[in-house]
């Protein structure tokens, strides 16, 4: 069985840049000292990223304010709005509005994307906001309906991949919490499917993965089962796996294991058994482990403890498949 | 509620004075800082009851007066700045707290602070985790009230985060490694449960009695958390009732910034919750009715206090007292009954300047005044 192992949303900033970032914004810091201590800290966490032995290397995302902040800056029609409380977490993100039909400006989210993955883009994972979360959270004053704002934003998110993967990037993520926390419907669904239509249209041959987080998966899986991406990922800290439904439909399943809401490690002999149990129920052609949402929900030194269980599990699960990696 | 309608109180903290920031870290004041206290000092004559401090504060000398000396002089500023401005319930401003999760934590065995946690952008909060059975390592506020019911002129009305949010901003270990097995949802709602019980048990409730044995009689229960997971609105009054089941003072619950309704029928079976104190300014405007919410309360029947937000925290427009009063009067076409009214801003004003703060708060009683004529009228 194929395994593969990622961080799946951003990294916690380190207590010293932590300490810088707030120095900046109370004048005792300078933007060059602070920028110096963001490419360290994105050094370390390459770093260790590659030591635990990742697919996928991300750099942590440590300068994105949050998911939409880059779209929200670049991309025309839209805007950076309040601060609005982000899922049930106790931390919040600024609401982009969104005044028009947007479009995307070129070259934007590539010169965003961490700068270190810049020199390895095929390792690199790229995390962008799924089409169906975007259109959701954002506050739509452009008149536009949601089911056709979601079949622009899979547009623009393809032509996003069409430039990315020109550059050599391969692996995308498209972080998709809402998904679970409001499951679409009718014709909203049939939106998401054909956006994730496109996205796969422009670049058939990238890894794509649709991760959700923050609530129970169970009944978006009818949805989660159709759309045409390489992987669906789930919070199992949100999700009873068992009951996690059967499929006829091979593909990857992600598995959100290490869970950012508490500082409490993880038992690799717990995930195992899951894993071994979801095999046999889904038949997965990869499975994806990886923390069950963006681990910057927990600070630097618990989120590095945490996330050793992804090698222990990896190798436990090697062993039982006769020492294949 | 015996006494005059729409009686005002405090809700929360206020903005530190920048005498007292500086003061209490040992620099000398300086030229605007000195301005600010003296003409705070000049309109509700804060430092009488502190002179000594307030003498080396002025003279160059913070190191003398002392943080605590300082610390001393802040809490009797929030507390004239409260009174003078005409509220009957009044509290210190929180000017000797940092924030709300911290310190309650710090008193307390079982925790480990892990680091620090992004809200948002470049701000950043400390988060500990549970790590052993909580104890209380000895009741907190008690100093902080004391001083000031030795110096209140209104009635003493103290603020403590409830159980729920302290554990709801902790991370769960304890509670959670009890239980074998992966953690899933199941298994982390029952730690969450344990977790909040134990907290309300050993850690508030002694706090709460200790508070009760000093004099302390109007309690309010901050928890902010409680909206950020309406599926647990059982949990906040679980905690709430283990708090304060059988102690004798009036209790309030402060919950800002949710969706009520989302928290409703769950919410009123707190027992000895006698007032919901509720953030409803913030929501009236665009054209929406911030206080239609109230109905809900009168649809489920329920009768007890509300203390009223009437002005937002996070604007600094000051509103008219004509704003308020028309407030005060929907709110009440809402409930049915005048008496039940209580008026407060939305939410601690800490982050408003003092200038802005005060004046928001004189709009407040000012307010209450107009929609008191009203319903005192005769045939109103």
């Amino acid at each position: 069985m194929i395994v593969r192992t990622g961080l799946t949303g951003p990294f916690p900033r380190s207590e010293s840049l932590v300490a810088a970032t707030r120095d900046l914004d109370r004048g005792r810091a300078t933007a060059e000292a602070v920028e110096d201590l963001y490419s360290r800290t994105e050094g370390e966490v390459v770093a260790l990223e590659r030591r635990l032995g990742f697919d996928t290397i991300t750099g942590g995302y440590l300068r994105w304010a949050d998911l939409f902040r880059p779209f929200a800056e670049t991309w025309d029609g839209l805007t950076v709005g309040p601060l609005t409380r982000w899922f049930e977490t106790n931390t919040f993100y600024r609401q982009p509005i969104l005044h028009a039909p947007p479009a995307r400006v070129k070259g934007a989210i590539a010169s965003r994307l961490p700068p270190a993955l810049r020199d390895a883009p095929a390792q690199a994972g790229v995390i962008l906001p799924g089409p169906y979360t975007f259109a959701g959270l954002l506050e739509n004053r452009s008149g536009e309906a949601e089911e056709a704002l979601v079949l622009r934003l899979g547009r623009l998110l393809a032509d996003e991949l069409k430039e990315l993967t020109g550059l050599g990037y391969a692996t995308f993520q498209f972080s998709e919490p809402l998904l679970v926390d409001r499951p679409p419907e009718r014709a909203l669904a049939e939106a998401v499917v054909t956006a994730y239509a496109s996205v796969h249209g422009a670049a058939p041959s990238a890894t794509t993965l649709v991760w959700t987080y923050g609530a129970d998966a169970v009944p978006a899986f009818p949805l989660l089962d159709r759309l045409p991406v390489s992987a669906v990922g789930v919070d199992l800290a949100e999700t009873d796996w068992e009951s996690i439904p059967a499929t006829a439909e091979r593909r990857g399943l992600g598995l959100g294991v290490v869970d950012p809401r508490t500082t409490l490690v993880e038992e690799s002999a717990d995930v195992v058994r899951i894993v071994h149990a979801l095999k046999e129920r889904r038949r997965p052609t990869a499975v994806w482990l990886g923390p069950g949402g963006p681990l910057d929900l927990v600070p630097w030194e618990p989120a590095t403890r945490k996330l050793h269980l992804l090698p222990a599990a990896r190798q436990a699960l090697a062993r039982d498949d006769g020492g294949r990696p | 509620m015996t006494g005059p309608l729409f009686p005002a109180q405090e809700i929360g903290s206020l903005m530190k004075p920048r005498w007292q920031i500086l003061g209490q870290h040992g620099d000398p004041l300086d030229d605007r800082a000195r301005a600010e206290f003296a003409s705070a000092n000049a309109r509700t004559h804060f430092a009488a009851d502190a002179a000594t401090a307030a003498e080396a504060l002025l003279d160059g000398r913070s190191k003398d007066a002392g943080a605590d000396g300082v610390r001393d002089l802040g809490a009797l500023f929030a507390l004239r700045l409260f009174e003078t401005a005409g509220l009957t319930r009044v509290y210190d401003g929180e000017a000797r707290r940092i924030e709300m999760y911290e310190y309650p934590i710090r008193q307390m065995r079982g925790f480990q602070f892990q680091g620090h946690v992004r809200s948002f952008d470049n701000k950043y909060y400390l988060k500990a985790a549970v790590t052993d059975e909580v104890r209380l390592e000895r009741p907190y506020h008690v100093e902080e009230f004391d001083f000031v019911r030795r110096h209140a002129h209104g009635v003493p009305k103290l603020p403590i985060t409830g159980p729920y949010t302290l554990a709801d901003w902790s991370y769960n270990e304890y509670y959670l490694a009890r239980r074998s097995g992966w953690k899933g949802p199941a298994a982390r709602r029952a730690a969450q449960r344990e977790f909040v019980v134990d907290l309300a048990q050993r850690a508030l409730r002694p706090t709460l009695a200790a508070l009760i044995d000093h004099g302390c009689r109007v309690i309010q229960i901050d928890e902010p958390a409680a909206g950020t997971h309406p599926e647990e609105a059982d949990l906040v009054v679980e905690g709430f009732n283990a708090a304060t089941d059988g102690l004798d003072a009036e209790f309030s619950m402060h919950i800002c910034y949710s969706d009520y309704r989302a928290l409703l029928p769950q919410l009123l079976e707190a027992k000895r919750c006698r007032q919901w104190a509720w953030e409803f300014a913030n929501r009236d405007r665009d054209g929406r009715d911030g206080y239609e919410v109230l109905a809900a309360l009168r649809d489920y029947g329920d009768t007890r206090e509300v203390g009223l937000g009437v002005v937002d925290v996070h604007r600094d427009e000051v509103e008219a007292p004509d704003l308020v009063a028309d407030r005060i009067r929907r709110a009440v076409k809402y409930l049915g009954d005048p008496s039940r009214i209580w008026v407060n801003p939305d939410c601690g004003l800490r982050t408003r300047r003092l200038d802005i703060a005060t004046r928001k708060l004189e709009a407040v009683v000012a307010g209450a005044a107009l929609a008191r004529a009203d319903f005192e009228r005769p045939n109103a």
